[in-house]
């Protein structure tokens, strides 16, 4: 048994940077307003700089948690998102939450939480980790304390969260119960040995832990919870909530059924693939027909989770690498894709589709950004949007699963249309009376460009970043 | 004579270039924008003569150049380690053969000639700037689509030709009926893509290659089951079906004249609308094996021509007539690819392309000084634009296919394939030719001859500073205007001679066979010349001309009589047999968004309820904090994750008892 403390040197520093925050915001009121957002994502910067020393190490803890290229690939994700978010709720929180030591402490824990449910090669530790990111969210999605609308939001998500997470323990307790342990490597062994005796409880434990995660990431037809809860958010926490939230689903998913469930590749894929599926068609057809930007993302991130869930459902090393690098485009692209919506709600407090109009001429910049990642979103080639995707589908369909690249294939053309209408009030339509040219903040102007460079990076040459991504998921089937 | 590799690159990168300064550098100074995206194309022109030449020099097979990867995909199949090693490849090379060399010749002649003449048409524009880097864009994605090697590369390109077009069709964004009918050419052609994009992924999962050279020599050799590659062939015709406005996916390309009209003239004429025939080309020997597919594409072109001619008949405006034309035209150019015509195919491409964007820059110059598109508010624009009218002569007649103009040689290799091939084909065929003749000079009379009907009385050219507002009587358009049109007469007058019948050699057929592997060009058809099928074709034209004197500048027959005596099958007619309500009004608002999204939404929103009335009312009445969350949905969602649960539970109990 392995127990070398050092391995978890960047969580301990994350813990630190939470305190550290939170500290300045109670004992240097003065700094609190103006700065918290920097230091936050300055620290959470250094942190995944620190986290690359763990680059080709394959190690662990005690069994229960595995340090190595995932989980530093993931551990590096992780902090950058929350470093993005953090820098992009500036003004947002300056203007309209309380306590913004807390918020900013609170998305340093939960980027723990996220790290964990990617590094963890246990049930417990899984589940544990996956309930610090979950409780984190439920206070942040309702921290608009005198908004109704966030504090509804909040009470369901937190009322959905508990429900899906009793799901997907109980499922976890079936498998240690037909199984004998909580490792992911011990399960996978015991699967091996046949599970004629308890193929029914093995079943429904699977069943129990796709809703569970279901419930999670935002998958048909657990997804009820995620308009109302992007919609009734503070701007930057859907966007949190979106990427983090989601990507953690995702880190979990291919560690666990890549880790200890593979050998019973075929009693589930079935059911993801009918997840994907629904969740595909229902999300892009439904985004049709909205009219507030948050919940337009929520129902396309629907229908994203369904492409990505494509590549579980055929789940092999070679759809891992692709999912994960559809995972990470698809990200970038929605920061970048959030930011604008964040400076523009800034900017202007609206946050309708039909609140877009004139930004062509108010903040080219935004708009230029917004074409940008709408164009990925729809999957048009130079951007990152285009080759996640069709690589994500081609390994779809080497592990026989054409009907599901088809299905792909088609929604994403439905998705360009909504897509478009959005970009139609961005571009189309004129400013009214009196609205002239806004100043964007130079952070949001330098986010704005860096996702955006981010974007077209993944678009135009993915071959390192590929390369990186294969040599991490090579551990998922340890 | 040789080519580097370097300068072969350049010509796709200059517009690049140009793209990228225009945008960060000369934006604020648009007139300097023009000379840099001028000279970009113009020094794109010249190396792609050379690459032509040294084509030439090698007989038109493919130059060697290396190859480049651009991303490696692991893969843990033990088989695929077997066949091409541990990891598999996506490469990026240059193919530049007989076909390649000749389409970018033409790309960059029409899009050379297209920009000088934007110069005048475009002056005063606001956006005149972001015109030329737009028109940057698209010339880029389309000689990359012709350049490279990679059937997913050529995707693409294909696509950001896509995006070039969708920009430049919405240039004027604050014309609704332009951002509309953007938006209408980018979701039709990219329905068409679906097909394509499918095609992809699954020729890749039986190949594993993308490199064209090698699917070619594959489909040749038959080493892909019959079933794939006729899907594959299929998917790729779907593509090209929508990019090449062929039925039933043409409706984009007619709204798609809201664009500014050089636009038009270059991606609606010459080049993007030409990609689909393009790479049924590029993709012959593929084509080739499959004679399901073959004939697919030989009938929807044949039908596309001679539905999208009697529409042409029909319209009013100028420029869908010639939108319809080149729908048409199109359609020859497939009917003739489906019949094995692929030399006949690509000449007719060739000639196409410069007689049509001829005629679209004849329109817009006439815009340009009536202020109108409508047809029936010109006339007797001869006396006023001499130069215009003879070069709109020389185009028509070209477009008519008169001996000896560029048009009539073309045409006559496609009407040879046919009557060697495909009688009922033929027949159709013929029957265009004479429509094509009788649209075409309809054209010409109503807007050339007669007296001038005053343009439009509101005088708003579509360019912002139209020159016809204000002027009592129109007048020939500027230089730059006139010069591109008097250059593209040249062409268009001559351009058949480099396929001359008489001759032993066939230069351009010469060329393009040598594109093709040895086996798919001895497969090809070798059709004679055939001096009857000429004279006829000839004979037929003329007639066609001779019907449209009499009726538009005689007027021994009035137009309203004809019109009446037709009745409800005109009415069909001009209303483009209602294709395009079927589209939007049953299958996109009744059939996507009323019924589809209407249920996708019921189901979103009201199983929940269902729920609420079954599952949560107990719960309802127990949870009294609960009522704080406003209609107790959360109740209803938990209840509906849970069906969602039992009936996995379900599905899953009856999977077990097999």
């Amino acid at each position: 048994m392995n127990f070398d403390y050092t391995l978890f040197i960047p969580e301990f520093m994350l813990g630190g940077l939470a305190a550290l925050v939170v500290a300045l915001d109670l004992f240097m009121p003065q700094l609190r307003k103006s700065w918290l957002p920097y230091v936050a994502a300055t620290g959470l910067a250094i942190t995944a700089g620190v986290s690359l020393a763990w680059v080709n190490k394959q190690t662990n803890f005690a069994g229960i948690v595995s340090i190595d290229n995932y989980t530093t690939y993931f551990r590096v994700f992780f902090m950058l998102i929350a470093a993005v978010v953090c820098l992009a709720s500036g003004r947002l929180v300056e203007d309209q939450l309380r306590h913004p030591g807390e918020y900013f402490g609170i998305i340093i824990l939960s980027t723990i939480g996220a790290i964990g449910m990617a590094a963890a090669r246990e049930l417990m530790t899984a589940y544990l980790s996956l309930e610090l990111l979950s409780f984190s969210l439920y206070i942040l999605v309702s921290f608009a304390k005198f908004d109704a609308r966030s504090n509804e939001a909040g009470l369901k998500y937190l009322l959905l969260g508990a429900f899906s997470s009793a799901m997907f323990l109980y499922g976890l307790s079936l498998i240690y119960g037909v199984t004998g342990s909580t490792y992911y490597g011990d399960i996978a062994s015991a699967l091996s040995r046949g599970t004629h005796d308890f193929s029914f409880a093995l079943l429904m434990a699977l069943v129990l832990i796709i809703a569970g995660l279901g419930f999670k990431v935002a998958a048909v037809p657990f997804h009820m919870w995620t308009p109302d809860a992007y919609e009734g958010a503070p701007i930057a926490i859907t966007a949190y909530l979106s990427t983090t939230s989601k990507a953690a689903g995702f880190a979990l998913l291919l560690r666990l059924f890549g880790g200890a469930f593979q050998v019973v590749h075929d009693d589930w894929s079935w059911m993801i693939a009918g997840v994907a599926a629904a969740s595909m068609i229902l999300g892009n057809l439904v985004a049709l027909q909205q009219h507030n930007i948050k919940r337009l993302m929520a129902y396309s991130s629907i229908g994203q989770i369904g492409y990505l869930l494509m590549g579980v459902a055929g789940l092999s090393h070679n759809t891992a690498s692709a999912l994960v690098l559809h995972l990470t485009g698809y990200m970038v692209t929605n920061l970048a894709l959030f930011v604008v919506i964040i400076a523009w709600y800034n900017l202007t407090g609206k946050e309708e589709i039909v609140d877009f109009r004139g930004m062509r001429e108010r903040a080219p910049l935004l708009a230029g950004a917004l074409a940008g990642a709408l164009f990925s979103l729809a999957g048009l080639p130079l951007f990152a949007g285009f080759v996640t995707k069709f690589i994500l589908f081609q390994a779809a369909t080497d592990q026989g699963y054409y009907w599901l690249a088809g299905i792909g294939v088609v929604t994403s053309v439905i998705s360009l249309y909504y897509y478009l209408q959005v970009m139609r009030e961005a571009f189309v339509s004129q400013p009214a009376e009196g609205e002239r040219k806004l100043q964007v903040p130079y952070v949001m102007q330098g986010l704005t460009v860096a996702l955006m460079a981010g974007v077209f990076y993944v678009g135009l040459y993915p071959a390192n970043l590929f390369s990186v991504i294969d040599n991490a998921t090579r551990f998922l089937f340890v | 004579m040789t080519v580097p590799e370097g300068i072969v690159w350049a010509i796709f990168l200059l517009p690049v270039a140009s793209l990228v300064t225009v945008t960060f550098v000369t934006k604020p100074f648009p007139r300097l924008s023009g000379f840099v995206t001028i000279a970009a194309i113009g020094l794109a022109w010249v190396f792609a003569l050379w690459t032509l030449g040294a084509v030439i020099h090698s007989g038109g097979e493919p130059l060697h150049f290396g190859t480049y990867r651009w991303l490696r995909i692991a893969t843990d199949n033990p088989v695929l380690n077997g066949i091409g090693g541990p990891n598999l490849d996506i490469t990026l090379g240059l193919r530049i053969d007989g076909l390649s060399a000749i389409m970018l010749v033409v790309v960059t002649s029409v899009s050379l000639l297209v920009q000088i003449y934007s110069q005048g048409y475009m002056e005063g524009d606001g956006g005149y700037s972001r015109y030329f880097a737009y028109m940057s864009l698209f010339t880029a994605a389309m000689l990359g689509l012709v350049i490279v090697n990679s059937i997913i590369f050529i995707y693409v390109f294909w696509e950001l030709v896509g995006l070039g077009s969708y920009l430049l069709i919405g240039f004027w964004f604050n014309k609704q009926t332009a951002s509309d009918a953007a938006k209408k050419a980018f979701l039709t052609t990219r329905l068409g893509d679906i097909g394509f994009l499918l095609a992809i992924l699954l020729i890749w999962t039986k190949t594993n290659t993308f490199n064209i050279p090698m699917l070619q020599t594959m489909a040749q050799n038959n080493q892909i089951s019959d079933g794939v590659i006729t899907l594959f062939a299929l998917g790729m015709f779907a593509g090209a079906v929508g990019k090449s406005a062929q039925f039933p996916l043409h409706v984009w390309l007619p709204d798609a004249m809201e664009g500014p009209t050089p636009v038009s003239a270059l991606i609606h004429a010459a080049t993007m609308v030409a990609a689909g025939v393009y790479l049924v080309a590029r993709m012959f020997p593929v084509f080739q094996a499959s004679t399901e597919a073959m004939r697919t594409v030989a009938y929807i072109g044949g039908f596309t021509a001679i539905f999208a001619a009697s529409i042409a008949l029909v319209m009013s405006d100028i420029k869908r007539v010639l939108a319809y034309s080149t729908i048409s035209q199109l359609g020859y150019m497939m009917l003739a690819l489906g019949l094995g015509g692929y030399v006949a195919a690509i000449f007719h491409l060739l000639t196409h392309a410069f007689f049509k964007a001829l005629l679209f820059l004849g329109s817009g110059s006439v815009n340009h000084a009536t202020g109108t598109f409508d047809m029936r508010k010109m006339g007797g624009l001869r006396k006023y634009m001499p130069f215009t009218y003879a070069t709109f002569l020389v185009g028509s007649l070209s477009l008519s296919g008169i001996v000896p103009f560029a048009g009539f040689w073309s045409k006559d290799e496609i009407l040879a394939n046919a009557w060697g091939d495909n009688k009922l084909l033929w027949a159709v065929a013929m029957t265009v030719v004479f429509m094509t003749a009788l649209y075409t000079f309809r054209a010409v009379f109503l807007t050339f001859e007669g007296d001038y009907k005053g343009g439009e009385p509101s005088a708003h050219g579509e360019g912002a500073a139209a020159h016809g507002s204000g002027h009592r009587m129109p007048h020939e358009s500027p230089w730059v205007m006139v010069l591109p049109m008097l250059v593209l007469a040249v062409p268009a007058l001559l351009a058949g001679f480099v396929n001359f019948p008489m001759q032993s050699t066939q230069a351009l057929g010469h060329l393009l066979e040598g594109a093709l592997p040895a086996s798919s060009a001895a497969a090809l058809g070798n059709e004679k010349f055939n001096v009857l099928l000429a004279a006829s074709s000839t004979l037929l034209a003329l007639l066609g001309i001779g019907l449209a004197y009499a009726i538009y500048e005689a007027k021994l027959v009035r137009a309203e009589e004809l019109r009446k005596i037709w009745g409800p099958l005109a009415t069909l007619v001009e209303r483009k047999y209602y294709l395009d309500d079927l589209y939007e009004g049953l299958v996109v608002r009744d059939g996507l968004y009323n019924v589809v999204c209407a249920v996708a939404q019921w189901f979103d929103t009201h199983v929940v309820d269902f729920a609420v009335n079954g599952a949560g009312q107990v719960t309802r009445k127990a949870g009294d904090t609960l009522r704080r969350v406003q209609s107790g949905s959360v109740q209803a969602y938990g209840s509906v994750g849970f069906a969602g649960v039992v009936l996995a539970a379900f599905l899953m109990l009856v999977l077990l008892e097999r």
